[in-house]
């Protein structure tokens, strides 16, 4: 090795050692801080699959207003708030998880040229760790309605799924779900939802203000009973989006006005003398439609209530508004103990959301959205502290589906 | 169909009328009877008092909602135009339609749900038919959410929910709502 131009080779030479020495040593410090990165080599592409799912993992449906045929429907790692996938779930889609969450089903409607040609109205069914596609039975129809949970439902040992259609007839087409097939339509004249209880029956609220209850006998035949008239719908309409439990078959029927009406479905469903929300935190009970004008605290928004059944806990939505203005997000979420009727937390939320959801276990987690940015939140369900923000997760992000709701 | 703005009956007309349907809608055949007996007795009396033309003269029926209270008739675009009191979507008039009229390339549902809404400029409550334009996706220029006699889905005539583009021809693609006056509600 030569330096021309050197006249002081002695120091010369050791400026050179010393400049080696620092490369050498930055070249270490270099080497250490990536030693998790190996050395590229020729990859094989693969697909990840998904652990089974734990209480804290859960499916958030976007039903993407602004585009409705590109709905979805995210799976979310809650703890880390991280999206694992998605999966399509087109045009006012609908999600049920099966009770062991290792599959879920996805009712959407499709035409074959986009925004044209056959309509295909689908119940896809998709492995949870996978998220393959394991069938995709083209139904005889499905309502076509801003999405509701209890659209579509499932039945406690997972045998049944039930899709309500309304075409404009109002029914339920029972899904079987080993054989894939629709095993029949029962129509259920002048009510709409579904309530599942049990493995074989779902109940339905109706414009006169009573249930009617179907069972599905032995032979696969219906039976229909109705339970007395409880509601005035014109009055103080029950919220559809209420509530309610599949294995052992009990609801919480919301009002607008913030009555509780807690029931136990089946063939011969029993509702309660409902308690008031309001009341429950130490006020007045809000006035029906005929004081329209009236404000104050009331429960509203989309997905506006969820349910921890083990620890007896009601999340609400409220507000402040007016008797109209059962569509508000709720700024902030009320828990009632469903056994004493009496408001145990009061938490603001960060925005308000149109929509609330709660996991299943001993630590739970609760789920809002701000629905102008599509931001979905994570917070501690016991003290409303943020755990997670994911920005932007979807467009209308308008329920979550967690292991263990059924 | 209503009578044109012109056309219009006498503002007594449209009082009695009013009142009239008023009584109709809270009280019995035979309450009417005795009332309407009643008043055309004391008619002749009452009519000549000062006080009772003050009474004709604010007789409007009041705003019944929030909404209807803070309501304008001038701008078909913007969420609180009186008739828009319960419509839930996009406004066609921002879509390329009218308040009764669907943009090129969808076509009008023929069902739809019902709201009443009160018109701040004549002070009636109107039937308000909320039909959808359907067979394009959602058109996203303005969006409102108004509520004003919105049901759940379990009474479907009321609800603002349900995509009305049954029988259009088109797909059951929702792009638009319109909102047709069909009928006077008060």
């Amino acid at each position: 090795m030569t330096f021309p131009h050197s006249r002081n080779t002695k120091s010369s030479r050791a400026a050179i050692l010393r400049s080696l020495l620092g490369g050498v040593a930055l070249l270490a410090v270099t080497a250490s801080a990536r030693a998790d990165e190996p050395i590229p080599q020729t990859e094989q592409s693969d697909i990840a699959t998904l652990a089974p799912w734990s209480p804290h993992t859960l499916l958030v449906v976007d039903a993407a207003y602004q585009h409705g045929k590109d709905g979805r429907a995210y799976v979310v790692d809650a703890d880390k708030g991280r999206l694992l996938g998605m999966v399509q779930a087109a045009y006012n889609p609908n999600v049920v998880l099966s009770p062991d969450a290792s599959h879920f089903f996805v009712g959407e409607t499709t035409w074959e040229r986009g925004n044209r040609g056959e309509r295909n109205d689908l119940l896809a069914e998709y492995e949870s760790s996978t998220l393959k596609i394991v069938a995709d039975e083209k139904l005889p129809s499905r309502a076509l309605v801003t999405p509701k949970r209890n659209n579509l439902a499932i039945s406690a040992d997972g045998s049944h799924v039930y899709v309500y259609q309304m075409s404009p007839g109002s029914a339920v087409e029972v899904v079987d779900t080993a054989s894939h097939k629709v095993t029949q339509t029962v129509d259920v004249p002048g009510c709409a939802l579904i309530y599942p209880w049990g493995n074989s029956g779902f109940s339905s609220l109706c414009a006169d203000g009573t249930l009617a209850n179907v069972s599905i006998g032995a032979d696969g035949k219906p039976s229909m009973t109705h339970s007395a008239a409880f509601f005035e719908p014109d009055h103080d309409g029950i919220f559809e989006q209420s509530p309610s439990v599949t294995k052992d078959g009990m609801a919480w029927f919301i009002s607008y006005t913030g009555k509780v009406y807690e029931t136990k479905l089946g063939a011969d469903a029993v509702v309660s003398k409902p308690w008031s929300l309001q009341e429950g935190a130490g006020m007045k009970a809000a006035p029906d439609s005929s004081k329209p004008f009236e404000v104050t605290w009331r429960p509203g928004g989309w997905q506006m209530s969820a349910l921890h059944k083990s620890n007896h806990e009601l999340y609400v939505l409220m507000h402040k508004g007016p008797f109209w203005s059962h569509k508000d997000g709720g700024s902030e979420v009320w828990v009632y103990d469903t056994e004493t009727h009496k408001r145990v937390r009061r938490m603001s939320l960060p925005t308000p959301s149109p929509m609330v959801g709660v996991t299943q276990d001993d630590h739970p987690l609760m789920f809002t959205t701000d629905e102008d940015t599509g931001d979905f939140y994570i917070l501690d369900a016991k003290t409303g502290k943020q755990v997670h923000k994911m920005k932007a997760l979807g467009g209308s992000l308008i329920f979550t589906v967690a292991p263990g709701e059924g | 169909m209503l009578p044109s703005e012109k056309k219009q009956g006498s503002m007594l007309d449209r009082l009695t009328e009013s009142v009239l349907r008023r009584i109709a809608g809270r009280t019995s055949r035979r309450d009417v009877l005795t009332k309407v007996g009643g008043a055309v007795a004391a008619a002749p009396a009452f009519m000549l008092l000062p006080v009772s033309r003050a009474d004709a003269a604010t007789a409007k029926p009041r705003p019944q909602s929030p909404f209807a209270a803070k309501a304008q008739a001038k701008d078909d675009l913007a969420c609180d135009y009186w008739r828009y009191c319960a419509i839930d979507g996009n406004l066609c008039t921002s879509c390329g339609g009218g308040t009764h009229t669907c943009p090129p390339g969808t076509a009008p549902s023929p069902t739809s749900w019902i709201g009443s809404c009160y018109n701040p400029q004549d002070g009636n409550s109107y039937m308000i038919a909320y039909r959808d334009c359907c067979g394009q996706d959602s058109c996203n220029e303005v969006t409102c959410l108004n509520t004003d006699g919105d049901q759940p889905s379990y009474r479907p005539m009321a609800n603002n929910d349900i995509i009305w583009c049954f029988g259009t021809g088109t797909s059951e693609m929702y792009n638009c709502s319109t909102a047709a006056v069909v009928g006077k509600a008060s």
